[in-house]
């Protein structure tokens, strides 16, 4: 044998060998589309497995239903805005889940209420308890999400725990700065298609590199809040053509849809409802994006069917098992049914720094 | 048939590596050889197998047929013919022709007593390919990690493979790989032009000699490769850019799962600026 038939020979035992080492059972590749057309998302199943056991183990346990028949009827708690169409079992039952949700332990009320008089709006000093406005409007939110949105959340719906997993302050919030203009696409800020439609550059036309820079970074948190890549929503051959994309796509557009609607309607509004610390730079309350719930993985808390053990949550819906059909209906976000009469909200203090358009 | 004045001159028996006398002759100007009986073979089979594909296909439009590889289900097993089983045996007819080729052009350089360089510069194309079709499917456990036999849907499928890592240019061997085409398209160039140009000289003038080549590219450059040198520097430059598209295709998968852009992190990470 020559030197070189020697070194061929080498390089098919090694591959051969190699072919045992690489194939190893945990990486987990799904088929998204026709065969042969690559739409594939890939994973690393021991990661993923991991991920969920840590979630597991640090996941509140959900209680136990509320037990004979409590009809909704006059509260025996004042002050009530909200929750006044829950039985007072379900109505406790959710207050402990909020405390271990949101504050951290089943016994931390006073994060939000006054101890000495839980169904007081002020601290004993006539201070305004900011966490208890706020948590009533975010469980509003909620209901509108469970109700209005079920375009994106489907059967596993959301509960405070989705977004808060256990802390005071969700993952993902942002303010306006300099640096995440393209977030704003999730409140006030359009733009994100820049495929170009005509040749020439021109004010109907401002198409560029650099705006196609800003979508790229704008899918990118997608991705990286999510968890999944390119074409988990896309077949890459046309990215707008909606006709070759995964149903995904449907459903993630309907989540921007959302979130503009969270982030107009129920989070920016409560810039002065706030203590100041909790505010941007400048002065904005903290918004939400894909991250704020998914936190990296491309259904929240793997899929968990939370929201349906919790009826105070539910808003107008009570079905939590119909399959639903995939459909794609445009809601317009500034029609969603909110009632602000009873938040304090200031309305001036929202004002917002106008988006500035993609240049 | 008529043999050109030079030909005899290459028509050497013997050198075979298989079949012995039995395939060593020659038809029209074509060597045939045991591997060039394996080659039409495939070849014929495995262009049947295609248009027997686009029969059953929903289009004889020459852009749009399409041979795609099995659903990921079928894992490396075979899969029903109409389902990926065309793909699975033309993808055997078109390694086994590849490979029938490279072997035929070694008897041919044994034949004329030349280096083994064609069959092992052929060869490494051949290993792209392979590479592409069965080591990775192999590695990622699937053959339905091929890509398609069709002009625009294995474009198609170059597309999506590269955005299932967000973005392939930050993928260190493709762009390595990179390099290494356009370098061999820049040498190519220049080395053409230098040629196109000694042997087409002004009217009245002698054809340059290397020499002349040298001293142009020692005024241009400060440096010539030499007649010799860019012929080496060709091979290595062209192997380089197959070998590195083969490296950059099989570490996506089976060694890296998540986006190309987020491997650069150790590179944002390095303790001088971090």
């Amino acid at each position: 044998m020559t030197p070189l038939s020697k070194l061929g020979l080498a390089g098919v035992v090694l591959l051969a060998t190699g072919c045992q080492f690489f194939a190893t059972k945990d990486r987990d590749v799904v088929q998204k589309g026709y065969r042969g057309t690559a739409m594939e998302v890939n994973y690393v199943a021991a990661t993923q497995a991991s991920a969920m056991a840590d979630l597991a183990k640090k996941l509140p346990p959900i209680l136990p239903p509320i037990t004979g028949d409590q009809p909704p009827g006059p509260s025996p708690w004042k002050n009530v805005q909200v929750l006044t169409d829950v039985s007072t079992g379900e109505f406790n039952r959710t207050m402990i889940s909020m405390a271990t949700w949101v504050a951290g332990g089943a016994g931390n009320c006073a994060y939000c209420h006054n101890l000495a008089d839980l169904a007081s709006d002020t601290f004993p000093d006539g201070k305004a308890i900011y966490t208890k406005a706020v948590a009533r409007r975010m469980i509003q939110m909620t209901r509108n999400i469970n109700t209005n949105w079920v375009d994106h959340v489907g059967n596993t719906g959301v509960t405070c725990y989705t977004c808060h997993m256990g802390k005071p302050l969700p993952n993902g919030l942002w303010f306006y700065t300099n640096e995440n203009q393209i977030l704003r696409h999730y409140l006030d800020g359009q733009g994100a298609r820049v495929v170009s439609q005509t040749i020439a550059p021109s004010n109907a036309n401002r198409s560029s590199v650099k705006q196609t820079e800003w979508t790229w970074a704008l899918m990118i948190s997608q991705s990286k809040s999510l968890g999944v890549n390119c074409t988990f929503c896309h077949n890459t051959r046309q990215f707008s053509s909606w006709e070759q994309a995964p149903a995904q796509r449907v459903t993630a557009y309907a989540g921007i849809l959302m979130l503009r609607d969270l982030n107009t309607n129920y989070l920016a509004p409560l810039a002065g409802t706030y203590h100041p610390s909790r505010l941007g730079p400048m002065g904005d309350a903290p918004k939400a994006q894909c991250l704020t719930c998914h936190n990296g993985v491309y259904k929240p808390l793997y899929g968990l069917q939370m929201a349906k053990h919790y009826p105070a949550l539910w808003g107008t819906r009570t079905d939590w098992t119909s399959p639903l059909p995939p459909k794609f209906t445009t809601p317009v976000a500034a029609t969603a049914p909110v009632d602000t009469s009873a938040m304090p909200i200031d309305t001036a203090a929202t004002a917002a720094p106008p988006a500035t358009r993609m240049p | 048939m008529a043999m050109l004045s030079f030909e005899k001159k290459y028509r050497v028996r013997g050198g075979t590596l298989l079949g012995g006398d039995l395939f060593d002759f020659w038809f029209g100007p074509f060597y045939v050889g045991f591997f060039g009986v394996t080659t039409v073979f495939f070849t014929a089979l495995g262009t049947l197998l295609i248009i027997y594909g686009a029969a059953i296909g929903p289009t004889w439009n020459i852009w749009q047929i399409n041979i795609a590889p099995p659903d990921l289900k079928y894992g490396l097993g075979f899969a029903p013919l109409a389902e990926g089983g065309l793909w699975q045996l033309i993808t055997i007819c078109a390694v086994g022709a590849f490979g029938s080729w490279a072997l035929r052009q070694a008897e041919i350089s044994r034949k004329l007593g030349m280096g083994m360089h064609i069959p092992w510069a052929f060869s490494v194309a051949v290993l792209a390919y392979v590479t592409l079709v069965v080591i990775r499917p192999l590695l990622l456990g699937a053959w339905g990690h091929g890509f398609p036999y069709g002009i625009f849907s294995h474009l198609d499928w170059v597309s999506n493979v590269g955005y299932q890592y967000l973005h392939f240019h930050y993928n260190p061997a493709h762009m390595i790989a990179i390099t290494f085409f356009f370098t061999n398209a820049l040498a190519l160039a220049m080395h053409g032009s230098l040629i196109l140009s000694v042997t087409n000289p002004k009217k009245g003038e002698p054809v340059k000699t290397s020499e002349h080549e040298n001293v142009f590219f020692r005024d241009f450059l400060g440096y010539s490769i030499g007649a010799i040198g860019i012929h080496r520097l060709g091979l290595f430059l062209a192997l380089s850019a197959a070998f590195w598209s083969a490296v950059c295709i099989i570490i996506s998968g089976p060694l890296w799962t998540k986006g190309w852009p987020e491997w650069w992190g150790w590179w944002l990470n390095l303790p001088i600026w971090r």
